[in-house]
């Protein structure tokens, strides 16, 4: 299957058009979708909070976006549309951004929406927010009229209304009664199409319709994160189920009815089943390998270009991914707005030994012990550190595997001893663009240990680029930087398998699992 | 006389090494006669000959990844299958007893000597015996595998880590018991003859003391070593056992448990070897009980 891999990807993607289309046109035009019942979505961990804007877990995401919404959301293609929004205004100096809200919106509580709760939530953002950063540009907030805010930035920004509507942890509106709430202390009211009945940590969050909700008439179905969002369920019920074994065992009993996530090999099984429909979201996520470049080997430019010689990327990627793959060097999803092409694909799973002794001998590395921190939280970071240990073994690089639990890892990655490289999944970064990709790796976290002043550089002319050229160009430069100093290894991209029962109808897999425009089929 | 008295002694000497002889091939006639014992005994000898033998009979390298047989079920290239790595199941396990067994043999070790040391020093030496007996209360009160998972939580997954983590667990039942059978022959009146004709702690303590009380011991410990084989593979099922890529009986099963309905190879031949290698150390425990009980073999002969 892996020669086929090219052309099947772009075939994935007009398919993947072709279904976002065809949804887009399905609800709300075709009669046949049937109010009621209660839909099951397993999912593996809690959500950390469900305080919308104060988190960026992916846990959260799935639930919240269907509780809150934004001024501007993500469409299927990661352009801004509006949502709450009517629209908005910028000025030519690009330095005001006037928002004029949709009218007749009410919040769970049954107050409407208001300029006046717009404004208290951007500011409460700029306070807590998970990515608060990305509201950096903002000067002030500024009520202009009932249903109008202004936004005025202190220095041009072409890129803020994609870095406004971003929903890694997205800028939500709330009732103004909570923005002075710290953060998992507001009341979880928004606007979305449903709304919060309970969360009880390890078991489940319930979901019921919000029957005022104010479906916005101005798209067919949904679209991305955003469009038309008719919620035909009486209530959504997000159950925690930590073991996969048990979430395929709960949704072939019926007890279950969305996995957003299943193993390939059970997606496989199951695809033959009338009784479950198996769907395909390819590609998630990147793989990549992140060294300690602060000290230890990893500090060492030809060590590191070293350990990038000696991979095999396709043996790790069929492991990973079960399968479902596909071996891309670029630091962006194949095909999107901004792939950077053939840049640096000549340095991309080489396996080549004789190359990789010789860079060795360079860096002067004699058999030190190299530390590869994995977590034992996910099945991709454990499968990528035990394929590359025995690649780089075999390559005469002295790696250890030493594994601890999430929060372990993240503290151990802070400090500069006792690990020398690390795994790691991005999936949302990429998904979200080349300036949500490059800011994982600016500063001085969260994914080095010290800023790059490169990087930070490239990042600085991407997000102030005013033409998408000119960002297309910069973003070349920004992976041809990354293959000449690899302080990070892109080591592919993988899929992710979901499934539903077939009596649920209607269902397109996204970045969420979203519960909206979905009903059962009696 | 002289010349028929010197041999008198030798003779004497040679009567008693006789029947020591005597009596432990007595002993080992009725310890294999033993039907338990013996296929306990068998059961374990096949498990540690395994173990020991694992490099030269393994088909392939436990950490050999083949990504082209991913997954792949029984065959006759790959008699257990393969796992998610490619890598073959029937070598995992074999090197995977090795890890059981050296981390078994290394908990009964220690928790045979700390618990004899902690035992012995608790009932022979009387002010110590609260102290020593309240602490070990108090290790007690955790339930035995929780305690362990979470030591080996705390201390980091490594093999040492896992020993030192059952140990912990292990020696506290283990000197209570020794205490206890102490206490007994303490009391008896060769121990106060011992006394009397100016015997050494030592040599009472290990001549007199311990060579008696060690019965329930020896049970005891085969006992420790079918519970660490098991705790291990809990440790390893939980992640905080040998870390990856090295193949223990329970990080296999770990590996299988998301495939439990696609690949059931994966879980179930480790599962088969884990209750096998249990099943085969306690009826040796049984065998070992029966036979070096004498109440229990008074019993017997009286019924």
């Amino acid at each position: 299957m892996i020669p086929s891999l090219g052309l099947r990807t772009p075939l994935r993607l007009v398919a993947a058009v072709a279904t976002a289309l065809l949804a887009c046109t399905l609800p709300g035009a075709v009669s046949g979708q049937q109010r009621g019942g209660t839909v099951v979505v397993a999912q593996a961990a809690n959500p950390p909070t469900l305080d919308g804007m104060a988190t960026a877990a992916e846990a959260a995401r799935n639930i919240t976006m269907h509780i809150y919404e934004t001024l501007y959301a993500y469409s299927e293609t990661i352009a801004p549309i509006p949502q709450l929004a009517e629209g908005v205004a910028i000025s030519d100096d690009g330095l005001s951004y006037v928002f004029t809200l949709r009218q007749g919106v009410r919040f769970h509580n049954g107050k409407e929406m208001t300029a006046r709760d717009v404004r208290a939530s951007i500011e409460r953002y700029r306070r807590v927010g998970a990515t608060k950063s990305l509201l950096a540009p903002v000067e002030s907030v500024e009520v202009t009229g009932d249903h109008e805010v202004t936004l005025r930035l202190s220095a041009r920004t072409p890129m803020f209304l994609e870095a406004f509507a971003s929903p890694r942890a997205p800028v939500v509106i709330i009732p103004e009664e909570d923005a002075a709430a710290e953060v998992g202390r507001i009341s979880m009211v928004g606007t979305g199409p449903y709304r919060l009945v309970e969360y009880v940590p390890d078991s489940h969050v319930r979901l019921a319709r919000f029957e005022d909700y104010a479906e916005d008439t101005r798209y067919a179905g949904s679209d991305g994160f955003g469009g038309r969002k008719a919620p035909h369920f009486d209530e959504v019920v997000f159950r925690i189920m930590p073991d996969p074994g048990a979430q395929v065992a709960a949704l072939e009993a019926g007890e279950v009815h969305v996995l957003e996530r299943i193993g390939v090999p059970s997606g496989r099984r199951l695809a033959g089943s009338d009784a479950i429909v198996v769907h395909e979201n390819m590609p998630w996520a990147f793989t990549v390998l992140i060294f300690n470049t602060a000290a230890g080997p990893g500090a060492n430019r030809d060590f590191r270009e070293a350990v990038q010689a000696a991979l095999n990327m396709e043996e790790i990627m069929a492991i990973v991914g079960e399968g479902l793959f596909d071996l891309n060097h670029r630091w962006q999803y194949r095909g999107s707005t901004y792939d950077p092409g053939e840049v640096g694909r000549d340095r991309y799973n080489r396996s080549d030994l004789a190359r990789t002794a010789e860079l060795l001998a360079r860096a002067g590395y004699a058999g030190e012990e190299v530390i590869l921190v994995t977590d034992t939280a996910s099945q991709q970071n454990i499968r990528t550190a035990v394929v590359a240990e025995q690649q780089l073994r075999a390559a005469g690089i002295n790696v250890v595997i030493r594994q601890f639990d999430q929060p372990t890892v993240l503290e151990l990655r802070r400090r500069p001893e006792g690990w020398h490289l690390t795994t790691g999944q991005m999936g949302a970064a990429p998904y979200f663009g080349p300036v949500d990709t490059l800011a994982t790796m600016t500063g001085a976290q969260p994914l080095f240990l010290a800023p790059d002043p490169q990087i930070d550089a490239l990042f600085r002319e991407l997000a102030n680029g005013p033409t998408v050229e000119a960002r297309q160009e910069t973003f070349r430069r920004a992976q041809a930087y990354l293959y000449e100093s690899f302080p990070i290894i892109k080591i592919g991209d993988w899929g992710k398998m979901e499934a539903t029962r077939s009596n649920v109808r209607g269902y397109v897999p996204f970045r969420i699992p979203r519960m909206y425009n979905v009903w059962f089929e009696q | 006389m002289a010349a028929e008295a010197a041999p008198a002694p030798l003779s004497l000497a040679a009567e008693i090494a006789r029947a020591r002889r005597r009596r432990r091939a007595a002993f080992l006639r009725r310890l294999f006669g033993h039907p338990s014992f013996l296929i306990g005994f068998v059961i374990l000898a096949a498990f540690a000959a395994t173990a020991l033998l694992a490099d030269r009979i393994a088909p392939y390298a436990p950490t050999k990844i083949d990504y082209r047989a991913i997954l792949a079920p029984p065959s006759a290239a790959h008699w257990f299958g393969t796992d998610g790595f490619g890598r073959d199941i029937l070598s995992r396990i074999l090197h995977g007893t090795r890890v059981s067994l050296t981390i078994g043999l290394w908990v009964v070790a220690m928790v045979g000597v700390f618990g004899t040391l902690l035992g012995t020093l608790a009932s022979y030496v009387r002010w110590l015996d609260g102290l020593i007996m309240r602490g070990l209360d108090g290790l007690m009160a955790f339930p035995g595998v929780l305690l362990a998972i979470a030591l080996a939580a705390a201390l980091g997954p490594s093999e040492t880590n896992a020993i030192i983590a059952l140990t912990v667990t292990f020696t506290p039942r283990t000197a209570r018991i020794v205490r206890a059978s102490v206490l007994v022959v303490q009391g008896m009146q060769y121990i106060e003859a011992a006394h009397a004709v100016g015997a050494g702690h030592g040599r009472i303590v290990f001549r007199y003391i311990l060579a008696n009380a060690l019965s329930p011991l020896i049970v005891q410990l085969t006992f420790v070593f079918a519970v660490s084989i098991i705790a291990e593979a809990i440790l390893s099922f939980l992640g905080v056992g040998p870390p990856p890529p090295a193949p223990s009986l329970g990080n296999i099963i770990a590996d299988g448990r998301s495939y439990i309905q696609e690949a059931w190879w994966i879980a179930v031949f480790p599962g088969i070897v884990i209750a096998v290698a249990v099943l085969g150390l306690n009826l040796m425990g049984d065998g070992l009980r029966d036979v070096l009980d004498p109440r229990q073999r008074v019993e017997r002969g009286g019924h």
